[in-house]
């Protein structure tokens, strides 16, 4: 091979890794990557779940979802912050402060229950949203992916489950000692 | 003023703006896509067909999945599949399209068998007598015959490509004597009422001539057809590249929908999809079995199979067609039996001579079972539509767009159904109204 066409491959091949590199679509799959629920994901399944994920971004104080309203889709935090509140007539609580990796709504892709809480953005957020017909969709056409993202699914409620439990456990301890 | 303040004027300022700009945004959007519509009216029907034949194609596609090659691929797999599905059944439906001469073969017969049939019904006793009924008849049906006689006339140039035909012509064999005789037959047949003479039938010298309606020039009407024609490529066009779609067009859709109503939108479209799919795909299969049951029913009454195929395909077809798809069934059916020869019904025990009568039964029979059996298990209630707004569709699709119109009046009220039922459920499920 002639130095020129040697040297001619090595820019094509260098252009197409920096292009790469910088696809906003390889930085969705490596953000994905960093999330526990799709931990258990190759990339190529993960490009698969990246494909049907929408992207939305959400300014300062904007709602994402409303407590009450029915769940269909569970969002990962892509950046920015978003507080997860329950409104009462004369107070607002807030549960929880996430950030980016973070994910919530994931009970939408089980079934369309009303959302239990508000999600709100604290500033400027960027979020993906997967949808739960989509996820079923995947179950058709890639049923190991939907599998895994379902197991991962199954596995956090199974952790919740346990610590709300725990919690229980605690609470009764607790009453029968004050009982006693 | 504090940052703040001063944060919150300019939100409020750009929502104002914002909204000031997506009024002139949708205004302009509205104005040029009702100018589009009007100017390009020619290509409508052909997108909707074209969009329509992808939806309904849309299971194939996604049921032909292969993990280890590309979209495209795949997709051009499923076509391939699905074009020779349909190569062969066009290939098998083109062998009983009746060619020139099978054509004018089949008028003769059908004046032929049909003057018969009435002289039959009208004929007097060997006595002279006739019954109460016929001058009924006569007087009811004659000039519904004359017209039908005027309709089947053979013009002079059909009349001598016949000839030509009889005797042997372009490499065919001659035609059967008896339809020579029969043409010879068509010829004598005379008028059954008698016009009475008017003063204005018979026209004065000085009588101005009604000037024959103006025919459009056959330069312009071979425009017009080539430009239907060229309308019509769009249709595999816009087939080919929504199947290649993998949710591209749904999630720019989405994407400029609000924030607020991001959840709402993609339950909406999903809805309307699995309804709307549900109903179309369940007319198409309905549609299926009625001609399958029609042809079925047609072979056992002896019809040979590539009529009662014919029949059955195109009785099959018609029937998205309320009320109407079954009176055309009626009629093709009845009207092949008027004119059929040497039939012999596999059913022992009917009278060939009958015929029309068995294929008046039989799609009386077939209605009943498309209303009792079939629209019930494959559409459920997604076509429960009042039989009145049925009627105002259809006469209304008509007015609109002709034959294309009836078939596509009860779909588009089905999908104006379901977007509203579903769009105001959903607004009230998100709180929105």
């Amino acid at each position: 091979m002639s130095a020129r066409k040697f040297a001619a491959d090595k820019l094509l091949w260098e252009t197409l890794g920096r292009w790469k590199r910088s696809s906003p679509e390889l930085d969705r799959i490596q953000f994905l990557k960093t999330v526990p629920f799709f931990d258990r994901l190759s990339n190529r399944q993960l490009k698969t779940v990246s494909d049907i994920m929408f992207e939305r971004t959400y300014d300062t104080d904007e709602l994402v979802f409303e407590e009450g309203q029915p769940g269909a889709a569970l969002f990962l935090i892509l950046d920015g912050k978003i507080a997860i509140e329950i409104c009462r007539e004369t107070s607002t609580t807030h549960l929880a402060v996430l950030e980016r990796g973070a994910f919530f709504g994931e009970m939408a892709l089980l079934d369309d229950t009303p959302r239990s809480a508000n999600a709100r953005a604290l500033e400027p957020t960027r979020t993906l949203a997967l949808y739960r017909n989509d996820l079923n969709g995947l179950m058709h056409r890639y049923a190991r992916t939907a599998c895994q993202i379902y197991r991962s699914l199954a596995s956090m409620i199974g952790d919740r489950l346990r610590s709300t439990n725990e919690l229980v456990q605690m609470k009764i301890s607790t009453d029968t000692a004050r009982l006693e | 003023m504090s940052n703040g303040q001063n944060f919150e004027e300019n939100e409020r300022e750009r929502k104002v703006r914002r909204k000031i700009f997506y009024l002139i945004f949708g205004t302009l959007a509205l104005i040029s896509g009702g100018f589009l519509i009007w100017k390009l009216s020619i290509l409508i029907l052909p997108i909707i067909v074209g969009a329509l034949l992808a939806f309904l194609f849309r299971p194939v596609k996604d049921r032909f999945r292969v993990r280890w090659l590309p979209h495209e691929l795949q997709v051009l797999c499923s076509f391939a599949l699905i074009g020779l599905v349909l190569f062969f059944a066009f290939n098998t439906l083109r062998k009983h399209i009746p060619d020139e001469e099978q054509k004018l073969e089949f008028k003769v017969r059908l004046k032929y068998k049909l003057n018969e049939r009435y002289r039959q019904l009208v004929a007097k006793s060997p006595e002279g007598k006739s019954n109460a009924v016929t001058p009924l008849i006569e007087k009811q049906a004659g000039p519904l015959m004359d017209k039908i006689n005027q309709a089947l006339e053979l013009n002079p140039e059909e009349r001598s490509l016949f000839l030509k035909y009889a005797a042997g012509y372009n490499g065919k064999p001659p035609i059967q004597s008896k339809f020579v005789d029969y043409f010879r037959a068509n010829q004598n047949t005379g008028e059954y009422v008698i016009p009475e003479k008017t003063p204005t039938s018979t026209a004065s010298p000085t009588t101005l001539a009604v000037p024959a309606p103006a025919q459009p020039p056959a330069a312009e009407e071979g425009t017009n057809l080539e430009s239907k024609i060229s309308a019509w490529i769009l249709t595999p066009l816009i087939f080919l590249f929504l199947g290649f779609d993998n949710g591209q067009i749904r999630r720019f859709f989405i994407s400029l929908v609000p924030n607020r109503y991001f959840e709402l939108s993609l339950t909406v479209l999903d809805e309307l999809d699995d309804a709307i799919g549900r109903y179309l795909r369940g007319t198409l299969l309905e549609c299926f079995l009625v001609g399958l049951t029609l042809t079925l029913g047609l072979v056992l009454l002896g019809i040979p199979v590539g009529i009662a195929v014919a029949i059955g395909v195109v009785s099959g077809l018609l029937n998205a067609i309320p009320f109407l798809g079954t009176v055309i069934a009626l009629v093709i059916g009845v009207g092949y039996a008027l004119i059929a020869e040497n039939v012999t019904p596999l059913i022992p025990g009917l009278n060939p001579n009958d015929l029309a009568l068995y294929v008046l039964i039989l799609v009386v029979i077939v209605h009943v079972l498309d209303d009792v059996v079939f629209q019930p298990f494959v559409l459920g209630s997604a076509a429960n539509v009042h039989p009145l707004v049925v009627v105002i569709a259809i006469i209304s699709g008509s007015l609109i767009m002709g034959l294309w119109g009836m078939l596509f009046a009860i779909p588009t009220v089905v999908v104006v159904k379901t977007a509203v039922a579903t769009f105001f459920k959903e607004l009230k499920d998100y709180r929105i109204i």
